[in-house]
């Protein structure tokens, strides 16, 4: 049965058509797939089934009646949920308070019930997956918990509709195996699921129909589910997203040998050395591991484990309060983070938006804000300097923007991301650490990004790879270290199997790390 | 609905035509008011609120706002008159003493608002009763110091060749020295960045906290600087020395485009901004309207700028 | 409310700190004759706080309030003047702070600009326009059954008192019991998510803005009730007191937090300071170096509370 359909749907921002006549059909207990590269109108679909958008052309009909104006309210009353990838919030209101918010009616004269906000809460919550006391301040949840409340507020709005946009993207993979076995059930229950996902895996093993969008057009929509999308299919996907032949983004480990003339330094010198390094603010204990020259040094763990935290030490964000950094045979401090790039260390964070670039601010000034060395010898600006840097980088990261006088905020997130690493280059380090640094960025730009990566591990330089993307992880990296719980457990050369690899960072046998269910061997 | 092909005005360009205009309807009804003594008059009465403005842009540039300067531009002056008045220090001295009365209380928003991290505007309106109590607690709250000598008064009432008051100098060099450390130093590159994220800069190794610190720093010294000025222009010291100029201040830097959010903003703006006021309450003073008009207009402007930028904004999307 | 009786604790402490040190070197401070004008002066203040601290919870703030004050205030006095009753006169004087109010609402959440920069504005267009209608004339020989309610001065003040009491008390359950007390917080502590979520922001912005105003309207006819003339000057510097009372009362200047609790005993304690220096035999001047050392204290026993930087 058919609950939620966009039939013809068009919308443009500005001058840019966002989406051109798209058709979309989502089935009572079905997960159905939504697949597209960054820009591809993912997220102006969803916009536009949650009533916050308003499409220019196209019907929206919800069991078969055509809605003229849908709006938050309206597609709430008709069932239709949406989980964000940020779930969105009140963090000063407790849990059960921001439950109430959304679940009921509207009144400003309406009374704080708070008994039965707080047992409905209760409920909700358990059903979701539990381990949440409604009680708790929402802002101080961490992510996967607060996406769980998310979900317990669409359980509480009877929705029939639950659109998922990237729902495990920011998920350590045991909360992704919960939140991959919650829509299974949701599917169980009769609801209509939209699942948006980069993960291609995670949507062959779930989806029972996928629609790819390309260019704002609905290219195909094809049937799906366990043993029908196998590894084969997914390449297809991919085709039909960026419309020509797969970037090798899962080609084999590139080892050194790979790389430069094919002659291998079997011990490259180390660029950094960690040497026992604590820190009680970011919960790291004791960490040692080496970053030669020219390699690529991967770091896996779940999120929390301290793999962010090890960064902002390097960054020199949060100070190392013990052991050493070693650099060609000497101890070294990085206890700012302007100390630390003068000692050749840079470090791409991971939030992007927040940190990685200041949107605000113009190409140009972002590529040279953390080389003023350059541009202001002297503290005085030379403008020709600031000209030269920008344009280099912009050439040689291929920066897709209408000029170096371009505002951050206006490019896409690859090309975002592309200034960030732009300006850390910038600093001509000796060790680059990269913090996941192609999450939300699309497949064409990833696969750029890799290239780049690798090109930087050639050209001499020690890079630090963190990412939760583990295959990504284990293709790039020619060494790899394992977190948990603050502290470097485990070492792997490349190309080890993903399973050890990921029971080390779970800290269980490899047999219990296999992910249960439909999509095992 | 703007046509593509046309840019919208620049906050700078319809300050300037704002500024003409009032230079066009002044000239009619001011007596003497496209004169050049009135012109160079002003530059002598407006030197210290544009003193403060153009020190406190580079405050809201980073993010931050200033509440105190006037309460701080009143508590050097009267540091300066008791400095020379009851401990009988020579008027140099003293005039330093006061500058550097405006940089210890510069320095205090600083530390509160650098290193404590705390929120600037519940800082500065600490400090705001602060600085001005401690006027009102060194003068009793009625003692007015008078009496300077010539040479000191001579800063403020005198005149350099051909009728330049000493102001008018002074203002120049306080524009370009503050143009120059906008636009053309790392220090304003790195407020403007701290302005639009301070956790961006402090990611890319912008030393956040000093960067802060300098800010309010010279926001003091410039109060200071303001208060030698006033005294020596009226020729005497009051506790409530200053009073509103924080408005002033404020006002201008926002009339002239910067957003109290940080980042955006620019140092001509600013000024035009205060000249867009200054020539206002000038021009209707000398149209023998009320002051209150002036203050009226002032408001008035202030949100009606405010209200096209909010409109243009809207059109952009 | 836990959170509430928790933030209130720190300016408690302060008070109570200070009633123990008047208790012992001038008992006289509790008098009932000391004690009811003290009330009675500061319940227009607390009024006034209580409305800005619903702003301020929104991530509002207004700095208008002191010209409302006035405009409020002369207006009512003007109004009886004429021989309008006070039954008539005093919604009056509340209507024409709403209106007030909602024009800062109306440039703020109609129009999305911030409500410091619009209602310095506005501050300076009351001000000035009431300087030059009144030319410093006080409105004057106000008729007798507006003095202190028409109830007498003793009885009188403690009606203010009680009236500034009922007030507080009405915005606190309001805060706390109703959809629109959580609205408040949700707008404030995070408007995109609030938005997000179904919360009217901008209707409550608006709202709270208004209510300020009307707040401001009836704090302005509890003053006039105290004299027989009404100061056009009157309320200068209000807005920096109630702010101040705010913040040391525990609202965040970031919004989502504080409750009325603290925001009473912070008025108290601001109103105590000025009595307590002349029964302590300490200068009056310096009321304002205590006021500015109160709040910058607040300040830094605020960053030191301040949880640390969620580890990633």
């Amino acid at each position: 049965m058919t609950v939620l359909e966009a039939r013809g749907v068009s919308k443009a921002f500005g001058q840019v058509a966002a989406l051109r006549s798209a058709d979309l059909r989502l089935e009572a207990g079905q997960v159905h797939g939504l697949l597209g590269e960054n820009g591809a109108g993912k997220s102006t679909l969803v916009g536009i089934l949650t009533g916050l958008q308003a499409p220019d052309s196209g019907v929206v009909a919800v069991g078969g009646q055509p809605v003229a104006r849908l709006t938050p309210g309206s597609a709430r009353a008709l069932g239709i949920a949406c989980i964000h990838q940020q779930p969105a919030l009140v963090p000063d209101l407790s849990v059960a308070e921001n439950l109430a918010l959304r679940l009921d009616p509207p009144r400003a004269l309406g009374r704080v019930r708070r008994d039965r906000w707080r047992s409905r809460a209760l409920d909700l919550l358990e059903r979701a997956g539990g381990g949440v006391d409604p009680d708790t301040e929402a802002g101080a949840l961490p992510l996967p918990l607060r996406q769980r409340v998310e979900i317990a507020c669409a359980l509480g709005s009877g929705a029939r509709v639950l659109l998922m946009d990237e729902p495990t993207a920011s998920l350590a993979r045991p909360d992704q195996e919960r939140l991959l076995a919650l829509v299974r059930s949701l599917r169980a229950s009769e609801v209509a699921i939209l699942y948006i996902s980069h993960r291609l895996e995670e949507v062959a093993a779930l989806a029972d129909r996928v629609t790819v969008l390309r260019d704002g057009a609905t290219v195909a929509t094809l049937p799906a589910g366990p043993g029908r999308s196998g590894p084969h299919d997914v390449a297809g996907w991919v085709r039909l997203m960026i419309d020509r032949d797969p970037p090798a983004g899962h080609a084999a480990p590139a080892t050194a040998a790979d790389r430069g003339d094919g002659i291998v330094d079997p011990r490259p010198p180390l660029a950094l050395g960690l040497r026992a390094i604590g820190c009680r603010a970011v919960g790291i204990q004791d960490v040692s591991m080496d970053l030669p020259a020219g390699r690529i040094t991967g770091l896996a763990g779940l999120v929390g484990s301290g793999r962010t935290g090890l960064a902002r030490i390097l960054a020199g964000l949060d100070p190392a309060d013990a052991g050493t950094l070693e650099m060609d045979g000497r101890k070294v401090h990085a206890r700012t983070p302007a100390e630390a790039i003068a000692l050749g260390i840079a470090c791409l964070p991971e939030d992007r938006r927040r940190h990685g670039v200041i949107c605000g601010m113009s190409v140009a000034a972002n590529l040279a804000l953390a080389s003023p060395g350059r541009v202001f010898p002297g503290g005085w600006l030379r403008a020709q300097a600031e000209r030269d840097l920008a344009g280099h980088w912009i050439r040689a990261l291929s920066i897709r923007t209408p000029g170096p006088a371009a505002e951050v905020g206006t490019l896409s997130g690859g090309n975002q991301q592309k200034v960030a690493l732009g300006r850390w280059l910038a600093t001509s380090p000796r060790v680059l650490v990269l913090d996941e640094p192609t999450q939300g960025v699309d497949v064409g730009a990833k696969a750029e990004i890799h290239r780049i990566i690798r090109d930087l591990a050639g050209s001499g330089m020690a890079i630090l790879l963190i990412s939760s993307d583990l295959p990504e992880l284990l293709s790039l990296s020619d060494h790899l270290h394992v977190f948990r719980a603050g502290r470097c457990v485990a070492g792997f050369p490349g190309g080890s199997p993903a399973d050890v690899v990921m029971a080390a960072a779970l800290g269980v046998e490899a047999a219990v790390a296999r992910p249960p269910g439909e999509d095992a061997p | 609905m703007r046509r593509p092909g046309i840019p919208a005005p620049s906050r700078e360009t319809l300050l300037a035509a704002l500024l003409i205009v009032e230079g066009a309807v002044f000239s009619v009804t001011g007596h003497g008011f496209a004169s050049l003594d009135n012109v160079l008059g002003l530059a002598r009465l407006a030197c210290e609120g544009g003193l403060l403005a153009l020190a406190l842009a580079p405050v809201v540039l980073a993010g931050g706002i200033d509440l105190s300067l006037g309460s701080l531009l009143g508590l050097s002056s009267v540091v300066l008159g008791l400095l020379w008045r009851d401990a009988g220090w020579p008027w140099p001295w003293a005039a330093a003493g006061a500058v550097a009365c405006g940089a210890l209380g510069g320095l205090v928003n600083a530390v509160a608002v650098a290193r404590l991290r705390a929120n600037p505007l519940i800082v500065t309106l600490g400090t705001l009763s602060l600085f001005r109590g401690l006027a009102e607690a060194l003068t009793r709250g009625v003692d007015t110091v008078t009496g300077f000598p010539a040479a000191f008064l001579s800063l403020g009432q005198g005149a350099l060749a051909g009728g330049v008051p000493v102001q008018a100098p002074l203002l120049a060099a306080a524009l370009a020295g503050s143009w120059l450390l906008v636009h053309r130093h790392r220090c304003g590159r790195e407020w403007r960045a701290i302005g639009f994220s301070a956790e961006g800069a402090l990611h890319a190794g912008v030393p956040v906290g000093r960067r802060r610190l300098q800010a309010h720093l010279l926001a003091g010294v410039a109060a200071g600087v303001a208060a030698v000025v006033q005294v020596s222009r009226v020729g005497q010291a009051k506790a409530d020395a200053g009073t509103g100029m924080e408005l002033l201040a404020v006002t201008a830097v926002v009339l002239g485009g910067t957003h109290l959010s940080g980042g955006q903003g620019s140092i001509a703006g600013t000024f035009l901004g205060f000249a867009v006021l200054a020539v206002l309450r000038n021009g209707l003073q000398l149209s023998d309207q009320p002051a209150e008009l002036a203050g009226i207009l002032t408001g008035v402007v202030l949100l009606g700028v405010l209200v096209l930028g909010a409109r243009r904004g809207g059109q952009r999307g | 409310m836990s959170t509430d009786l928790r933030r209130a604790r720190p300016v408690a402490l302060v008070l109570g700190v200070l009633a123990v040190i008047l208790a012992v070197t001038a008992p006289g401070f509790f008098s009932r004759a000391q004690l009811a004008p003290f009330l009675a002066g500061t319940a227009p203040v607390l009024v006034v706080a209580c409305g800005m601290a619903v702003l301020m919870v929104t991530r509002e703030v207004d700095v208008s309030v002191g010209s409302q004050f006035a405009l409020c205030s002369v207006l009512l006095g003007l109004l009886l003047g004429e021989g309008c009753p006070p039954a008539l006169g005093i919604p009056a004087a509340v209507a024409a702070g709403a209106l007030l109010g909602a024009v800062n609402g109306a440039l703020a959440a109609g129009l999305r600009l911030p409500g410091l920069v619009v209602t310095l504005g506005t501050l300076a267009i009351g001000r000035e326009a009431l300087r030059w209608a009144r030319e410093g004339r006080f409105v004057q020989d106000l008729p007798p059954s507006v003095q202190w309610l028409g109830l007498g001065q003793s009885l009188g003040q403690w009606a203010l008192a009680l009236a500034a009491l009922a007030v507080a008390t009405a915005v606190s359950l309001g805060l706390q019991g109703l959809m629109a007390g959580r609205w408040v917080h949700a707008a404030g502590s995070d408007p995109a998510a609030a938005a997000t979520v179904g919360v009217p922001v901008r209707r409550v912005t608006f709202g709270a803005f208004t209510l300020l105003g009307a707040l401001t309207g009836l704090a302005a006819a509890l003053n006039v009730a105290r004299f027989t003339d009404v100061d056009p000057k009157t309320g200068a510097g209000l807005e920096m007191q109630v702010i101040a009372a705010a913040l040391i009362g525990g609202v965040s200047i970031e919004g989502g937090r504080g409750g009325i609790l603290g925001v009473s005993l912070g008025v108290l304690l601001l109103a105590a300071l000025s009595p307590a220096l002349v029964f302590l035999g300490i200068p009056p001047e310096w009321e304002r170096v205590l006021q500015g050392a109160i709040v910058l204290a607040s300040v830094a026993g605020g960053t030191r509370r301040a949880p640390g930087r969620p580890t990633p």
